[in-house]
Formats: C-alpha cells, sequence, structure tokens
C-alpha cells in the first residue's frame, strides 16, 4: 500500500471514531429545531424542515432566563474572585518561596482531587449551620474555592517563568510591590491567567452537584435546571430539554475551539506551556 | 549622585560567609570595578548595595544617609543586571519612561529619555518594540532606563555576559561614553579583568568574600598586593618562583646570594619577560617547553630555564619551536617579592642584579 493511500485511509478512521462520539450531541442539537413530535418520532427523522419552535418556547419560560443568568454570573464571579486570590498567592509561592512552599502547593493540590461526594454531606451542614444554602455568595465562595487549587498550580508555573530580577529591577526604579505584581509581572502572565480562567470557567459552568446541594432555586444554574426541570404533567419535556442543551453547550463548544491551547495548559497544571 | 562607603559589611548564607566584614568607600562620580573570580561575593555585595539583599551585619552609607534599613526604592539606585531586563510589549522609549512617568511633566520627560537614549544610540529604534530587539540592544535599554532616573547610584552586576562576544564590544563602547560624559557613580561587578582595565577608575579585587586589593587598575596591575591578585590580574597572570632572601621588616633585602636564609617568592609578569632567540649580554638560557600558542596578537612561550618553569610573552612575530634553546633577562624593577605565604613584601634591594627568574 502507498504510504499516502495508508494515510488517508487512517485519516478517514479517524474521522469516523470521531463523528461517532459526536454523534449522541448532533442528535440533541438536531432535536432543538424539531416540533416536539419529532423528537420523538420513529423511526427517527433525520430529514427535517427545521423550527424555531423548541428555542422560543424555552424563552418564554421564565425559569430559563434565571437560571442562565445565574450560570453567567456565578460563573464568572466566582472564576474571577479564584483568578484574583490565585495570582496573589501563585506570585507569593513563586518569590518567597518560605518553608514549606512545596508542601503547601501538593495539600492545595490534593484538596482540589477529593471527590465531590466526599465533601458534599459536611459541606452542606456548614452551610445550613451558616445560613449561606441557596445564596449567591455563598455558592460563588464556593465555586472559587474550588477553582482556586488548579489557578494557583497554573499560574505559579508561569510566574517561575518571569526571572525575579523583573521584580529587583522595577523594585530599584522605585516600584512598589504591588506596582511590580499587577504592573510588571502580570501582563508577562496574560496567558497564564487565560487558561486557568477558560480551564475553571469549564469546571464551574459543568458543575452539577454542590450546585443542586447547597444552592436552592435562587441560585440554580442550568445543570440543575436540566436535572430537575425533567418532568412536566405530560411526563418529559424533550424539547425543553433539547433546547436547553443546545443552548448551554454552545457557548463552551466556541470557547473551547477557540481557546484549545489554553486547556492543554489547564489539564497539565501549567507544567506544559510552550505553545501559549 | 552619591559615594558610597561600606563599613564592616558582612552577609552569611547559613554557615557560609559570601561577605566578610568589607569596609570600603567607592568614591563620588568614579566608576569603580568589582573584580574576583566567581563566588567571591562581588554580586552579592552589589546586592546588598542595591538593597535586594540584606546586610547580616555592617552599614552601607551614601554620602552621609545611612541607607542599609531602606528599601531598594527609597535607596534610589540603577540597576542593571547580567540578563537583559526589560519590559516586553513596551516600545523602547516607553521602557525607559516607565519609572519616570508621574514625576516629570511631558516635555521634560521626554527630553529625558531622549537624551539617553542618544547616548547609548537607541534614538534610531526609540519607537520599536523591545521584543524586536536583539540581547545586546535590550541590555542597551535596561542601562538607559537605569541612567535616565538619574540614580544616586549606578549598579552594573555583569552586564556584557550573557551577550554575543560579537556584540559585547559596542556595548562596552556605551558603557565607555557613559562613564566618561556622565559623571556617573558607578559600581561594576565584572569577572573580566580587561573590562575592569579599560572602565574602571578604581578597582576593587574579592576573594573569598574579603577586599583584597584596592585602587587604581593599573597600580594594582604593577602592585599586586598578594599572590592571589597577581595570578588573578594578567592573561596569563603572574609566573611566581620559589626563592631564597633576606627578610627583614617585611622588606625583601637581597635575594639570590649565598647564605640568605629565608623563603620568598619572586613575582614577574610575563611580558616583562625578555626573550631573545640569540645569546645576549646578562641572558640566561632557557628550553622552550611546550609549542608556543598566540594570545590577544602575542605569542605565550612557556619557558623553563634551570629547575624554574615560568611564561613568557613576545611579540608574535617571533617564531619559536618547541624544545628550542632561547636567551631571556628579567630587568630587576619589574620583579615583584613576596613572603612565603604570599603577602607582598616592601620592595627591596635585592642583592644581585636580578637576571634569571630565580636568580642565577
Amino acid at each position: 500500500m502507498k504510504p499516502k493511500v495508508k494515510a488517508r485511509l487512517q485519516q478517514g478512521f479517524l474521522w469516523l471514531v470521531a463523528v461517532a462520539f459526536f454523534l449522541p450531541v448532533l442528535w440533541l442539537f438536531l432535536a432543538a429545531f424539531k416540533t416536539a413530535s419529532q423528537i420523538l418520532a420513529i423511526p427517527p427523522r433525520w430529514i427535517f424542515r427545521p423550527t424555531w419552535q423548541g428555542l422560543t418556547y424555552m424563552a418564554s419560560h421564565q425559569a430559563f432566563w434565571s437560571h442562565a443568568v445565574n450560570s453567567v454570573v456565578i460563573s464568572l464571579s466566582a472564576v474571577v474572585i479564584a483568578i484574583v486570590v490565585s495570582f496573589v498567592a501563585a506570585y507569593s509561592f513563586s518569590r518567597f518561596r518560605l518553608r514549606g512552599t512545596n508542601f503547601m502547593m501538593f495539600v492545595l493540590l490534593s484538596i482540589r482531587m477529593v471527590p465531590g461526594a466526599a465533601v458534599v454531606v459536611p459541606m452542606y451542614l456548614m452551610y445550613t449551620a451558616l445560613g449561606w444554602i441557596n445564596s449567591y455568595p455563598g455558592i460563588i465562595l464556593f465555586y472559587a474555592m474550588f477553582s482556586i487549587p488548579f489557578s494557583v498550580w497554573i499560574l505559579k508555573g508561569f510566574i517561575d517563568g518571569v526571572s525575579p530580577r523583573f521584580d529587583e529591577a522595577a523594585q530599584s526604579d522605585g516600584a512598589s510591590r504591588l506596582h511590580v505584581m499587577f504592573r510588571i509581572v502580570l501582563p508577562q502572565v496574560l496567558p497564564g491567567i487565560v487558561a486557568a480562567f477558560i480551564f475553571n470557567t469549564i469546571f464551574v459552568w459543568n458543575e452539577f452537584l454542590f450546585d443542586f446541594i447547597i444552592g436552592g432555586n435562587q441560585v440554580a444554574t442550568i445543570p440543575v435546571a436540566l436535572a430537575s426541570g425533567l418532568y412536566t404533567s405530560q411526563g418529559i419535556d424533550w424539547q425543553y430539554i433539547a433546547s436547553l442543551t443546545f443552548v448551554y453547550t454552545l457557548p463552551l463548544m466556541v470557547v473551547i475551539y477557540f481557546f484549545q491551547k489554553y486547556l492543554l495548559v489547564g489539564m497539565t497544571f501549567g507544567t506544559v506551556r510552550g505553545e501559549v | 549622585m552619591a559615594g558610597v562607603r561600606l563599613v564592616g559589611l558582612t552577609k552569611r548564607f547559613g554557615t557560609m560567609v559570601a561577605v566578610d566584614n568589607l569596609s570600603v568607600e567607592f568614591p563620588d562620580a568614579q566608576v569603580t570595578c568589582l573584580l574576583g573570580p566567581s563566588g567571591c561575593g562581588k554580586t552579592t555585595l552589589l546586592r546588598m548595595i542595591a538593597g535586594l539583599e540584606q546586610p547580616t551585619a555592617g552599614q552601607i552609607f551614601f554620602d552621609r544617609d545611612e541607607v542599609a534599613e531602606w528599601s531598594s526604592s527609597r535607596r534610589n539606585v540603577g540597576m542593571v543586571f547580567q540578563s537583559p531586563v526589560v519590559y516586553p510589549g513596551l516600545t523602547v522609549f516607553d521602557n525607559v519612561a516607565l519609572p519616570l512617568r508621574g514625576t516629570l511633566p511631558g516635555p521634560e520627560l521626554r527630553k529625558r529619555v531622549g537624551d539617553v537614549l542618544e547616548l547609548v544610540e537607541l534614538q534610531a529604534v526609540a519607537q520599536r518594540k523591545v521584543d524586536t530587539l536583539g540581547n545586546a540592544e535590550r541590555q542597551k535599554v535596561s542601562v538607559a532606563r537605569a541612567v535616565a532616573r538619574r540614580p544616586r547610584v549606578l549598579l552594573f552586576d555583569e552586564p556584557v555576559t550573557n551577550i554575543a562576544a560579537g556584540e559585547r564590544i559596542t556595548l562596552k563602547r556605551a558603557f565607555k561614553r557613559l562613564t566618561t560624559e556622565v559623571h556617573l557613580t558607578l559600581v561594576y561587578v565584572t569577572h573580566d579583568q580587561t573590562e575592569a582595565m579599560t572602565l574602571a577608575d578604581h578597582i576593587a579585587v574579592m576573594q573569598d568574600g574579603r577586599l583584597v586589593q584596592y585602587g587604581p587598575p593599573r597600580a594594582v596591575y604593577r602592585a599586586p598586593r598578594d599572590r592571589f591578585v597577581g595570578w588573578f590580574l594578567g592573561n596569563p597572570g603572574m609566573n611566581f618562583v620559589q626563592t631564597r632572601a633576606g627578610i627583614e621588616d617585611g622588606a625583601a633585602l637581597f635575594a639570590g646570594v649565598q647564605g640568605a636564609a629565608d623563603l620568598a617568592l619572586v613575582g614577574f609578569r610575563p611580558e616583562y619577560v625578555a626573550v631573545s632567540p640569540v645569546p645576549e649580554p646578562g641572558y640566561v638560557p632557557a628550553r622552550v617547553v611546550r609549542a608556543p600558542i598566540t594570545v590577544g596578537g602575542q605569542r605565550l612561550l612557556t619557558l623553563q630555564a634551570g629547575e624554574t618553569t615560568f611564561k613568557a610573552k613576545t611579540h608574535y612575530r617571533q617564531a619559536y619551536t618547541a624544545g628550542q634553546t632561547v636567551y631571556v633577562n628579567l630587568p630587576a624593577d619589574q620583579l615583584r617579592w613576596f613572603d612565603p605565604a604570599g603577602a607582598a613584601l616592601l620592595r627591596g634591594t635585592p642583592g644581585r642584579r636580578g637576571t634569571g627568574p630565580d636568580g642565577e
């Protein structure tokens, strides 16, 4: 076999696998543009006239807007808080190198590795005691706390890459420590900030368990809405689910497409950062 | 500008003593080169003057101000590091102007930055992003930034070490221009003696955290205070030959005569050894040990006379081969005397004309 033909065949096979994996997602996306009867039609309808009916139906729900706004507000504010805290923490870890820095970095990451199910009950009890159940500050702080370890790891890797000579030169030039951090070091680790931001936003955007347990109606995000908004008097409301899933997934797919290389940084805790 | 005075300055890292009870004064508006081998504490000393390292003990004065407790920014020093520190994403002009913003009105700031850029010959690239520049030009930018603030003291930490050899000369030329046209108190750390000899008004030779000798470059070169300085300065350094001499009150009185009881070292620089291919009056025979190598347009010979091996520099036109016999002479006034421990002795009156290195 000619190498070129072989390569073509391999590529074709890979495409086949990719399409197979994407098929359920595609099916949901198609469903978002079908009528309720078309979604459940047997045999399945691949060819149909697209309709905005499902999306307008979803948009007419009061609950949809509150869930969508919650998702955006909670993810963004939690991650912004996390990044500010993490940048300062990572700068300190990187520059002051206190005794036990490595151990603290390890502890920080291991906190993040604890499965959610293991801590959800104590968290619930703690939040009840504090009266933070179903409150924005409560859920935002929780997600910020959950986003900090990864962000510190990613940012420390980047800040380690900025020579301390920058700090020293700026300080002898008359700059304060805050000026050094935010005006000299920060601009040089922007790729790390972007990576931490994207990675944690995706995590918070997708999180279900804690919003379900320590959240409540007022702070319910789209994942919670998807799970709890399933049932109507006529059974499962597939049209609503399909439309909501479409609207919920699309922004993530766009973000992931444009920021793929930053995701790699996130998944390797900032240790691989050659491309960004 | 200000003079820098150090009093009993000491820095310990754990049990390691980096700078050991060092006292010296670097005069106002002069260039002082801190010279010494790697690890002798010269960079630590510079960082303490800059306020980037806290001294374990001792005092630092800028003129009359005791600054050891001051933060780096309060000391008003300009620091240039081994690797160029420039702020990426900014133009050359903005890099130099950054620390001045808010302290000078616009027109004055533009003039100040423009003048400094002209001094280091960067005005042509003033509006380019620093990211597009090579290492040597980046280093010029960081020098310009340090100078533009008109700090009390300028501190350079081996500023050409990380620059490609071919570009070093343009940087050194810029430094020379800087030091002659602007009167700066500059403390310049280097391990390259040629650099020190070219730039410095004074050099301070350091070894193991101590200041070994301080003075004008030629004086230190001609009259090293101890064996280390003689060996460290010069390329190659001084030859040392053990001999017998009469030492009295720290001075070598006579040498090479029968009955001289004391051990002593005689040091002489390779370039002062006169070498001739043919016998001449007062010259002693020596053998060329190794094939000569050429250093900086001069031929470096390794010679042996009697039991003594030493180096000599001759004009590159003279060709010698290994094993050849040549004739050498050492002018007596170029001999330096040291006691067996290596400390310089006062200029003595050697008992006989110093001809051969071992007093033959």
